[in-house]
């Protein structure tokens, strides 16, 4: 009887084993933040899976030319290398694609819409809204429901990811894959990310005088940079507080009222409130240096003339439409006050900027397009066709 | 005891549920007083007119109000809210959709004439208790994508839009300064809904006219610079619109007849 009993409890481990569902891998190392994930949306590879081909596919566009990696290419740090996005028909967006690496840490989305707290809700925007077109899906639900049923792909994947579902191929389910897999692309494997963890040799002595004055209270960056996402935005699955930040970094005044181009306000196209004028999310600061040109509006070319920018403590426009000294605007942030900076300071300062540059998340095959040779219809690579 | 309130309640039943006369209240669209369409080879034409409506009343002989209950048809309306579409998905009007609604359908309490009635009154936009849901889990209309407004938090109330040879308007109206974040929004700053009263509409006889000439009264059509307004407080063509229904920074009286009564055998002949 004794000896049934240990042959037994083996097989009821196992058998537990293999009932209790594991926790989502993030492929994150000890010590690192864990994203907050919505209740309604529980992280599993089978959902990601099924988010990654979502992302990539160029079907889930007004017209078959258009994916979310159109804006978002993991070798930018999901970029687009563009001042401003253009959409699937050719609009322009008045703002610039943002990075996704990390994403999942941002307390708010995008760059100044404080109504927006979750990937979920992001994503409708670029989905379905059309002030400007994005991918253009409004009134489309059943063309892609088609999809989702009928393609062979698509229809295996949306079972393996919501495996209690009788229907599983709807808009709603969409919208979830295609968040967890944004949620997904979290890493923390930058030079100076080795450097913190031990290996002082990581990165370069300039790097590291770099990131004395990043830190310095000359410089101030860190206070809208900071934390472990180089973000005051931020939060984490065990944040105590949820932090939310806007500013307005002084980039316009126009004709020395304080305001910003009308198309680009800032938080106050949101908020209503005088006070968000030209208030923005600062965005987080890892892979800067692959993310140009800079800015919510791709205005500055390059990350020394953001230096210079804030060196300056304002942009000084002398003509055009938009003339005025972001300088004396009467809404800038306290912490854009200019700074000195030598030649070679500003070289050790960029050093420090590009140690921040994450190549194995800009190459990791887990986010990279999973159509490459291998779609229901074909064999083109769906994530790659873009409208010039 | 128990069995006579039982009795009583059954009685009570039927007079829970007077028998309803149902209504329809048409709807047309011109511009400054001229008959407007989505046909592109128009010096104006349409380009957009989709816009929610609730809170339907009419007046009795009285001045007392009745009100006009929505009926619900699984597509355009439901109890809370209606959607109208004047847009016929062609022409200047592409980016729209095929099918058209142009007509409220509403009942009123059976034991109350119509004849006898005058005056009606409506909300232009969603409930706010409707408004800020999650718009992929909403019942028809409001599953509607193209009147979703994901990145302000809501619906928009009314999206109206011309197109001249090369230039064009558009308005997408909506709540706006809304408070907290999506799901959770306590309120709003500008609702942006407008309350339409037109004391002089006799139901069955009279139709409603949008006129968005008069909407779009203060925008240059002829410049070439094409505009639009989102509802935003800094965008520049939006006060000028906005105060046509006595909103933003205007007094809050609807102004400029943007909304007007019409016999309906005049609407149809025109």
């Amino acid at each position: 009887m004794k000896r049934l009993l240990l042959l037994a409890l083996p097989i009821v481990a196992i058998g537990l084993w293999f009932l209790y569902p594991r926790p989502y891998d993030w492929g994150l190392s000890d010590g690192d933040p864990v994203p907050e994930v919505p209740e309604n949306n529980p992280m599993s590879t089978a959902k990601v899976e099924l988010g990654r081909h979502l992302f990539y596919d160029t079907r889930l566009s007004i017209n078959g030319a258009f994916s979310c990696a159109s804006c978002h290419i993991q070798s930018l740090a999901f970029t687009d290398g563009r001042a401003r996005s253009v959409g699937a028909t050719g609009e322009t967006h008045p703002r610039s694609a943002m990075s996704l690496v990390n994403t999942a840490f941002a307390s708010r989305l995008t760059w100044a819409n404080s109504l927006t707290a979750s990937l979920e809700d992001q994503a409708l925007t670029p989905l379905f809204g059309d002030n400007p077109i994005e991918m253009g899906l409004a009134g489309r639900e059943d063309q892609l429901t088609r999809l989702f049923t009928d393609d062979p792909v698509y229809a295996r994947l949306f079972v393996d990811a919501f495996p209690k579902q009788q229907r599983p191929g709807t808009i709603i389910n969409m919208v979830r894959a295609i968040s967890a897999f944004t949620r997904s692309i979290v890493s923390f494997r930058s030079p100076y990310d080795a450097y913190l963890d031990g290996d002082t040799t990581a990165i370069s002595e300039a790097a590291k005088r770099g990131e004395a004055l990043f830190f310095s209270e000359r410089a101030e960056c860190f206070h809208c940079h900071g934390g472990f996402n180089f973000t005051d935005s931020t939060t984490h699955r065990d944040a105590r507080v949820e932090r939310v930040g806007y500013h307005n970094t002084g980039l316009y005044n126009l004709g020395n009222t304080g305001a910003y181009p009308p198309d680009n306000p800032g938080l106050i196209d949101i908020t209503g409130k005088r006070r968000d004028m030209g208030k923005f999310r600062a965005p987080t600061l890892r892979n800067i240096a692959v993310t140009a040109p800079y800015m919510h509006d791709g205005s500055i070319a390059t990350l020394g003339e953001v230096i210079d920018h804030y060196a300056r403590g304002g942009r000084l426009i002398e003509e055009g439409p938009n003339a005025g000294d972001g300088n004396v605007s009467p809404f800038k942030s306290e912490f854009v006050r200019g700074f000195e900076l030598s030649d070679a300071e500003k070289r050790e300062l960029l050093a420090f900027l590009e140690s921040l540059t994450d190549d194995a998340a800009l190459t990791d095959p887990r986010w990279s397009s999973p159509w490459v040779g291998q779609t229901a219809s074909g064999n083109e690579d769906r994530s790659t066709s873009q409208v010039e | 005891m128990r069995r006579l309130v039982l009795l009583s309640l059954i009685a009570s039943l039927p007079a829970c549920e007077p028998k309803q006369r149902e209504m329809s209240i048409p709807f047309t669209v011109e511009f400054n007083g001229q008959v407007l369409r989505c046909d592109d080879s128009a010096t104006v034409s349409l380009s957009d007119l989709r816009l929610f409506v609730h809170d339907v009343e009419f007046r009795d002989a009285s001045g007392a109000a009745v009100t006009g209950q929505l009926v619900r048809d699984g597509t355009w309306q439901s109890r809370q809210v209606a959607m109208l579409d004047l847009e016929t998905g062609t022409g200047a009007c592409d980016d729209g959709t095929l099918p058209v609604n142009d007509a409220l359908q509403v009942s009123i309490p059976g034991d109350v004439s119509p004849e006898t009635m005058k005056g009606l009154g409506f909300t232009l936009g969603v409930p706010f208790e409707l408004n800020h849901d999650d718009p992929l889990k909403a019942a028809p209309p409001l599953d509607d994508s193209s009147m979703h407004w994901h990145w302000r938090s809501g619906y928009k109330f009314l999206r109206a839009g011309v197109e001249t040879a090369d230039d064009g308007f558009w308005l997408h109206l909506g709540s706006t300064a809304c408070r907290g974040t999506t799901g959770n929004i306590s309120g709003c700053d500008q609702p942006n809904r407008v309350r339409v009263e037109l004391a002089g509409f006799r139901p069955g006889h009279d139709g409603v006219v949008i006129d968005i000439g008069r909407l779009f009264d203060g925008i240059d059509l002829e410049d070439g610079i094409r505009s639009d307004c989102s509802s935003g407080p800094t965008e520049p063509a939006c006060p000028d619109v906005l105060s046509a229904f006595g909103l933003g920074e205007s007094d809050g009286e609807l102004s400029r007849g943007v909304f007007t009564a019409r016999p309906l055998e005049l609407a149809s002949t025109r």
